[in-house]
């Protein structure tokens, strides 16, 4: 995940703009005259297009992931889970929700640490919707790693 | 008949006004930008009172001006000039696209439209508007009020070329006549060049004089444009900051979007395409051009051209300000360098105007200082541009030599006489 | 001490003729008195049978199921009076002894009718959503209100412009609630309504998606289950945020918006959108206020004296019932029509007595 160099480093509001979304050749020309590095940089839109389901349907068919719909964002599972409460990227509602709706921007920008979960089951105990959402972290990583 | 409320009080509406209502009442309800419509109204009559008072001079868009009367967003009626116009130039147009400005003058050449060029015009309101956080209410006001002072000095009324000005006119002059002590300042600074507040009845942009006399335009128009199809990408500042004020109509976008532009387009014949994005920024963001020319260039090409180009396959995107026209212009090289395929022509409604009406694409309309592939469209539209390129590069060349002289559009140096002598107004 | 006949009481008022209506008419016929029902439409049943509801919410039960039996005991039992096409124009006297005049809309004819006693239920009408044009509602084909979608669903055939079954539907929430710019008051019933509208479609067409683009969830009480049950059995998807815009690509419709839990915006192509406007007092409830000259909340409704006690109106022997009081479901509707024929019970027999004294 490291980067040798930081992407866009020149914009001035770095902060607001995904790495994700730079499109920063090496090299780049038009017509003989070179345009490469700061000159030549594009930023994607961030807009959501469309949903896409497939991740969804993958953790639901995983046993222990079949609780997904049931989820409604409430949030008591990060509230207890001890991981979100050292890494605020880490968060089990959250990945619920953009694997649920199949955001994939979000999905590329978090969808690896749902691997941070140490499977210690808190939030289980306080979901009240009985999502399971230790049991879904482990389907998201499952579905994630055999996405093709 | 539709019956609304609005407030306590019930009104009629016709069902060929309901439309137009319908923005109105919400942007009532809205309370939009200053206020409500009820508000604004209610500045304008405060404008009248003043005068009556004496305490401003409100320059009146008299029959002189020979107006034409248009409905605004909020029903009212709005009085163009159409002669006699002191053009309020922006620095952007002459810098980057000179052809937008001439192209404007050689229609109101062509039409016999007398004006004045004025070299007195103090520079621009909009990068002190959005540029930074360095300016005032007071300063956007004095500057504001010396150019509408000049303009009123030559009996010439102000054609605002520029979107943003335009826009911040509204504004400013909405809290010049609500703000009794943003007047004072202003009045001690205006006293010391020598001026007074004069506030015009009507801020007009120069796309709604363009507006009100397209079927002038489309009467002289030499080249069939009926197979070009147009997309409008309409300024933010000229229709967004005050939007109660500027041009609609009933049979264009179903008058709940802005007519000028589209209407022109249509009036000579075109075919007016829609696109997903129609209400976005150009890209230019004013800070963002300045500070993110990245993101600038990103929206422009992403958010506005590349959707136009899929969803319509438009031959052409007309805006009508000098901010739009550049960016979304400009901003489609660094994409193609990438290798995205979309591009379109972009040029102002003044140059598509001027085209249509043979115009040289060149010499007048300046369309080899556009970044974006313009030869498709000069073919559809039956211009032979490389008999055309050569003739300019010629013309270009001879100046240069000095074996000819620069073609103007109007002889230079054409003055109407001052209205009244400004020290007397002081006195 | 002599009772008085139940004959010597002029008949009570009961204006509109939805579920709280009738509900008063029907509880005060079955206590012997008598009843003019003024309707200003050609039917009876307010909202529910005007739009025609398929079923109603929380358990999807076939609204002809509430709203039948008390229509045809209404117009059968002898005691009811119904007088459709007809508004009250005014009213002079008070409790026991009211002269009121009843216009007929239709031919424009009045009457002059004496009556002991007087319930307002005028219920409410749907927030047009042209007012607030984002939506482009009116102008962009396929975006629908949910009370023309009851319509469709019990057609049994919902379909857009085109004729095609819709793939993918947006419903929208708090169209024209809970906004400064339109209406400041939750309609507290159209995410019940949204979300049973939503179950209805999943069965009707099993393919579709769904998504309900909601700010809040308000499915109070025991609605709450329709929300479980819309997520769990049906999978339909919730996405918070709100729409800024609504445009129209071919026969599809873009819809632009914020996802709030994401902080991001998204622009996705719906085949169909449902908007879930909200509940106004109405001209018809404006039209009683100042025919009555009952006094009105700064939201247009009709402000009780108390404002946890909705029946009374602050004028004597005249009562307020169901949605023209507060936006209110169905069953809230029924109880506030059966309170205010209590309340008019009660006065005419303490005024029996007086008068008998
Ligand atoms: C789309 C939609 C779906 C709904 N579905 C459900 C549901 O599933 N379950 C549920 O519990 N609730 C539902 N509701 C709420 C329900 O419609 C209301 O609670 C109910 O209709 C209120 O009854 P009411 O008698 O107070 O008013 P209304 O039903 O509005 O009836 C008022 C009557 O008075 C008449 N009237 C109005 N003005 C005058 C006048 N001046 N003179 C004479 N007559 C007049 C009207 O024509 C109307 O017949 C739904 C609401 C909406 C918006
Ligand atoms: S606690 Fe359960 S319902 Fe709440 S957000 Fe977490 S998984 Fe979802
Ligand atoms: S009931 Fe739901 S949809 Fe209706 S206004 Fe209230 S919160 Fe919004």
């Amino acid at each position: 995940m490291s980067q040798r160099k930081k992407k866009g480093e020149f914009i001035v509001e770095r902060n607001y703009v995904d790495d994700q979304r730079i499109i920063e050749p090496e090299k780049l020309e038009i017509g003989g005259v070179d345009m490469s590095g700061r000159w030549g940089l594009l930023v994607l839109p961030r807009t959501i297009e469309d949903f896409d389901h497939s991740l969804h349907a993958m953790v639901k068919n995983h046993p222990r992931g079949r609780n997904i719909d049931r989820c409604w964002q409430c949030g008591n599972c990060t509230a207890a889970c001890p991981v979100a409460e050292e890494n605020p990227l880490f968060n089990p509602r959250y990945l619920i929700y953009i694997i649920k709706l199949g955001y994939k921007l979000e999905i590329e920008k978090f969808g690896n640490y749902v691997y941070f979960c140490g499977s210690c089951g808190r939030c289980s105990e306080v979901c009240p919707k009985d999502v399971d959402p230790s049991g879904v972290m482990e389907a998201i990583g499952t579905a994630l790693r055999r996405k093709p | 008949m539709e019956r609304v409320e609005l407030g306590k009080e019930e009104v009629e509406v016709k069902p060929d006004q309901w439309k137009l209502f319908e923005r109105a009442v919400f942007a009532a309800k809205a309370k939009l930008t200053y206020g409500t419509v009820e508000e604004y109204l209610k500045m304008l009559e405060r404008m009248k009172e003043l005068e009556r008072n004496g305490e401003i001079t409100v320059f009146h868009v008299e029959e002189e001006f020979e107006p034409v009367t248009v409905k605004t967003l909020s029903g009212r009626r709005k009085r163009i000039p159409t002669v006699e116009l002191w053009q309020h130039k922006s620095c952007g147009q002459c810098g980057h696209i000179p052809g937008y400005v001439t192209s404007l003058y050689w229609i109101m050449s062509q039409l016999g439209v007398p004006y004045v060029d004025d070299t007195n015009q103090t520079s621009c309101t909009a990068w002190n508007y959005y540029g930074s956080g360095t300016s005032n209410p007071v300063a956007l006001t004095a500057v504001f009020l010396r150019n509408m002072h000049v303009a009123w000095e030559r009996n010439a009324y102000p054609l605002i070329h520029c979107g943003t000005s335009y826009g911040d006119y509204k504004e400013v002059r909405f809290m010049a006549v609500m703000s009794r002590e943003l007047r004072e300042r202003v009045r001690q600074i205006l006293k010391k060049i020598d001026r007074d507040i004069v506030i015009p009845e009507e801020l007009v942009h120069y796309s709604e004089w363009l507006h009100v006399v397209r079927h002038r335009i489309a009467e002289r128009k030499k080249y069939d444009v009926s197979n070009v199809s147009v997309a409008v990408h309409a300024a933010c500042h000229t229709y967004k900051l005050m939007p109660e004020d500027y041009t609609y109509e009933d049979d264009v976008l179903d008058g709940v979007r802005p007519a000028p532009t589209t209407s022109v387009a249509l009036a000579l014949g075109a075919r007016v395409v829609d696109y997903r994005n129609w209400y976005d920024c150009c890209g230019f963001g004013f800070r963002h051009i300045l500070t993110e020319r990245e993101i600038s260039r990103s929206f422009a090409y992403f958010r506005k051209v590349q959707p136009i180009v899929r969803e319509t396959g438009a031959d052409v995107l007309l805006t009508h300000d000098t901010g739009c026209v550049t960016t979304l212009d400009k901003s489609q090289v660094v994409p193609l360098a990438h290798g995205y395929k979309e591009t379109v022509p972009v040029m102002s409604d003044s140059q598509f105007a001027a085209l249509a009406m043979g115009a040289h694409p060149f010499t007048v309309c300046q369309l080899h200082w556009h970044v974006s592939d313009w030869k498709e469209l000069m073919t559809k539209m039956g211009i032979d541009w490389e008999r055309r390129l050569e003739e300019h590069k010629r013309y270009v060349e001879e100046v240069k030599k000095r074996v000819r002289e620069p073609e103007f559009i109007r002889s230079p140096g054409r003055r109407l006489r001052p209205r009244k002598d400004s020290r007397e107004l002081s006195s | 001490m002599r009772r008085r006949d139940m004959s010597e009481i002029h008949p009570v008022l009961v204006i509109g003729g939805g579920p709280a209506g009738l509900k008063a008419s029907a509880d005060l016929a079955e206590l012997g008195y008598d009843v003019v029902l003024v309707e200003k439409l050609g039917q009876l049943g307010g909202a529910p049978i005007r739009w025609g509801y398929k079923t109603l919410a929380p358990e999807l039960r076939p609204t002809e199921e509430v709203m039948g039996p008390l229509i045809e005991y209404v117009e059968g039992n002898g005691n009811v009076r119904v007088m459709k096409n007809s508004v009250v124009e005014g009213a002079t006297g008070g409790l026991g002894d009211f002269t009121v005049t009843v216009r007929n809309l239709m031919n424009g004819a009045t009457e002059s009718l004496k009556a002991s006693a007087i319930i307002v239920a005028t219920g409410f009408e749907h927030f047009d959503a042209k007012v607030d044009p984002r939506y482009g509602y009116g102008r962009n084909p396929d975006v629908i209100g949910i009370h023309e979608l009851e319509g469709m669903l019990k057609e049994g055939r919902v379909v857009k412009r085109n004729g095609d079954p819709p793939k993918r539907i947006a419903f929208i929430f708090c169209v024209g609630s809970r906004d400064k710019s339109t209406n400041l008051w939750c309609c507290t019933v159209c995410c019940g309504v949204s979300i049973k509208q939503a179950i209805e479609l999943k069965h009707l067409l099993k393919d579709a998606d769904i998504y309900m683009i909601y700010m809040d969830i308000r499915t109070f009480g025991l609605w709450e289950k329709l929300y479980w049950k819309s997520m769990e059995e049906y999978g339909i998807n919730y996405i918070r945020g709100r729409v800024g815009e609504i445009y129209a690509i071919g026969d599809k419709l873009l819809v632009k918006g914020e996802d709030t839990l994401v902080r991001g915006p998204f622009e996705v192509l719906f085949d169909m959108v449902v908007l879930a406007v909200g509940m106004e007092p109405g001209s018809g409830t404006a039209q009683v206020a100042r025919a009555l000259n009952l006094k009105v909340n700064e939201f247009g409704f009709l402000e009780p004296r108390h404002p946890n006690i909705h029946h009374d109106s602050g004028r004597d022997g005249i009562y307020l019932a169901g949605a023209c009081v507060a936006p209110m479901s169905v069953e809230e509707a029924l109880a506030e029509g059966s309170a205010a024929a209590m309340q008019v019970a009660k006065a005419l027999r303490r005024l029996q007595r007086a008068v008998v004294k």
